[in-house]
């Protein structure tokens, strides 16, 4: 009974918490005229009111900005990821000279004002030649101080026998990443791939500077586009929001149990 | 604590592709912020003298600066405690699976699938004065981002919201990350959950705190979108940041060496906090 009760609690918190986005979505299925009227409505009149997606459709290439989204932002998300997992595995594993230096060397990257650095990094961009193109677009965002942070923290708090006995089983560094230490912060290393692709999903002023074709724009962008052409339409907006944030919940959603994995426990015993 | 041994070539060279990009992306970039901010830059963004630490005094003598830096740590302040306790007791509270934990889970997670610009319009709408949900379905009477004395209240709601969803998942996986026979002594024991929760599982997922804490500190200090898009700093500077100040008294201005400094100011200030939290990580962050 009790825990029939907290369930209901839980969903309730968790409702109160995505009012705004169920909010937002509903928005999108609104006329102008519902969207401003009084009393305001959570609600739309219907559904079936789908002029503000077919706006968002016909408007801009929509599905093309989709896939390009989704090929940034998976090839940002690895290419951190894989860095991130070598250098706080340097980290947590090894003491070396200037390991703190190089640690606070590579957090300060967060504490920079992404903006201060966008002339310079369109120079560079445009230098090596990237413009217009999908490594164009990721290679700014490489760095992943973030992730390298949160792994660290988790690799310190890994039982030390594990490395001990892979060591004394002739394991190598790499090997011992691949195959032990990545399985076991599984859990951990999901969400920060999560975390890193909407981040990498939801940039808009990067990949609007580095892309002059359209068939180069990624949907943050194209969403902005809309307004340009109605003046600001908060419904088409937020349909094309909507259609921005399907992919990041499916992915959220299909991830979701990987993320609960964690082997913390067992992984030395036997 | 530190594991390993002698000197060695290859914690350098693990290190080696994240520092390139480093260099690259954010410090040679960045080394030019710092020219700018002690050189007499024109309209351009180029540098056609040595000021010294011109700007600086410039800089600080201006009373926006002052109300830019009590406005940006304000909101830190407020904002990293206040995420801190709701996340984990969001945690803490679905530790224990029931029957619906995998709706609420996602639930309270998703907000880290949102856009910052697209959660901001949503505030933005909902908190609308006169036709925003909020205020009427709470009988409410309140200006949020047209008031000065609720602008900063209504930033800070949006930014705490949108720290939730990604903090929340990591605390989670932290406590579950507990092994079970250590809360079953507890538990033989005789310690209550409370007891538990201080010097069991708070202990235990304290590096996972670390990095939230850490990771929202920093955040808090470069806040800068959601004030764009929805009080440009207002009213009456409530809301200016010091990111904010970059943009409207440095960039948009074309006052280069203006906004080089600021930015400067604000990489100190985190960095300093940064440390600090790294002091106390020493003492009291526990790792296995």
């Amino acid at each position: 009974m009790r825990k029939i009760l907290k369930g209901i609690l839980g969903l309730l918190i968790g409702c109160l918490l995505m009012f705004p986005v169920f909010y937002g979505l509903a928005g999108a299925f609104k006329t102008p005229a519902e969207f401003i009227g009084w009393p305001p409505t959570v609600l739309p009149q219907s559904f079936a009111n789908l002029s503000n997606f077919r706006a968002v459709f016909t408007q801009a290439p929509m599905l093309r900005y989709l896939l390009n989204s989704l090929i940034t932002a998976c090839l940002t998300s690895v290419v951190r990821l894989a860095m991130a997992l070598l250098a706080a595995y340097a980290f947590a594993f090894f003491e070396f000279r200037g390991q703190k230096v190089l640690f606070f060397l590579l957090l300060g990257t967060m504490m920079l004002p992404a903006d201060t650095l966008l002339i310079t990094n369109y120079q560079t961009v445009s230098r090596l030649g990237l413009l217009d193109t999908y490594l164009g677009i990721c290679i700014v965002s490489f760095v992943g101080a973030s992730q390298m942070f949160m792994l660290r923290q988790r690799f310190l708090t890994s039982p030390t026998a594990v490395r001990e006995a892979a060591q004394l089983d002739g394991c190598g560094d790499l090997r011992f990443i691949v195959s032990i230490l990545a399985p076991m912060c599984w859990g951990t290393l999901v969400i920060l791939f999560m975390q890193s692709f909407v981040a990498q999903w939801n940039t808009y002023l990067w990949p609007l500077m580095v892309t002059n074709t359209t068939l180069m724009r990624t949907v943050q962008v194209g969403i902005t586009m809309l307004t340009t052409i109605e003046g600001t339409n908060y419904e088409t907006i937020l349909a094309g929001s909507a259609v921005a944030m399907v992919p990041a919940i499916l992915l959220f959603v299909a991830l979701r149990r990987s993320m609960n994995r964690t082997m913390a426990g067992g992984s030395t015993v036997g | 604590m530190r594991r390993a041994v002698r000197f060695s070539v290859k914690p350098y060279l693990y290190l080696l592709p994240m520092l390139v990009f480093a260099v690259g992306f954010v410090y040679y970039p960045f080394a030019k912020t710092v020219a700018q901010s002690v050189s007499v830059v024109n309209f351009r963004g180029e540098i056609t003298g040595f000021a010294g630490l011109e700007n600086f005094r410039y800089l600080f003598s201006r009373r926006e600066f002052s109300i830019a830096m009590q406005n940006t740590l304000k909101l830190m302040f407020i904002n990293v405690p206040v995420t801190l306790t709701l996340t984990c007791l969001l945690a803490w509270f679905s530790n224990r699976r029931t029957f619906l934990s995998p709706v609420y889970e996602t639930l309270l997670a998703l907000p880290m699938t949102v856009s910052m610009p697209v959660i901001t319009l949503i505030f933005k709408v909902l908190l609308n004065p006169s036709v925003g949900f909020v205020n009427y379905a709470l009988g409410l009477d309140v200006g949020w981002y047209t008031d000065r004395h609720t602008a900063m209240a209504g930033i800070l709601m949006l930014t705490v919201w949108m720290g939730i969803g990604f903090n929340y998942v990591l605390i989670l996986n932290a406590f579950r990350g507990i092994p079970e026979d250590l809360m079953g002594c507890a538990l033989l024991d005789g310690a209550g959950p409370l007891r538990m929760f201080f010097s069991i599982q708070l202990p235990l997922i304290s590096p996972t705190l670390l990095y939230v804490v850490c990771t929202n500190m920093i955040q808090a200090m470069m806040t800068s979108g959601p004030v764009m898009i929805l009080t440009q700093g207002g009213p009456s500077r409530s809301t200016t940041t010091l990111i904010y100040l970059m943009y409207t008294a440095g960039y948009r201005s074309a006052n280069y060496s203006l906004a080089a400094c600021v930015s400067l100011v604000a990489f100190a200030l985190t960095f300093g906090f940064a440390a600090a939290l790294f002091l106390l990580e020493e003492r009291r962050v526990h790792y296995q």
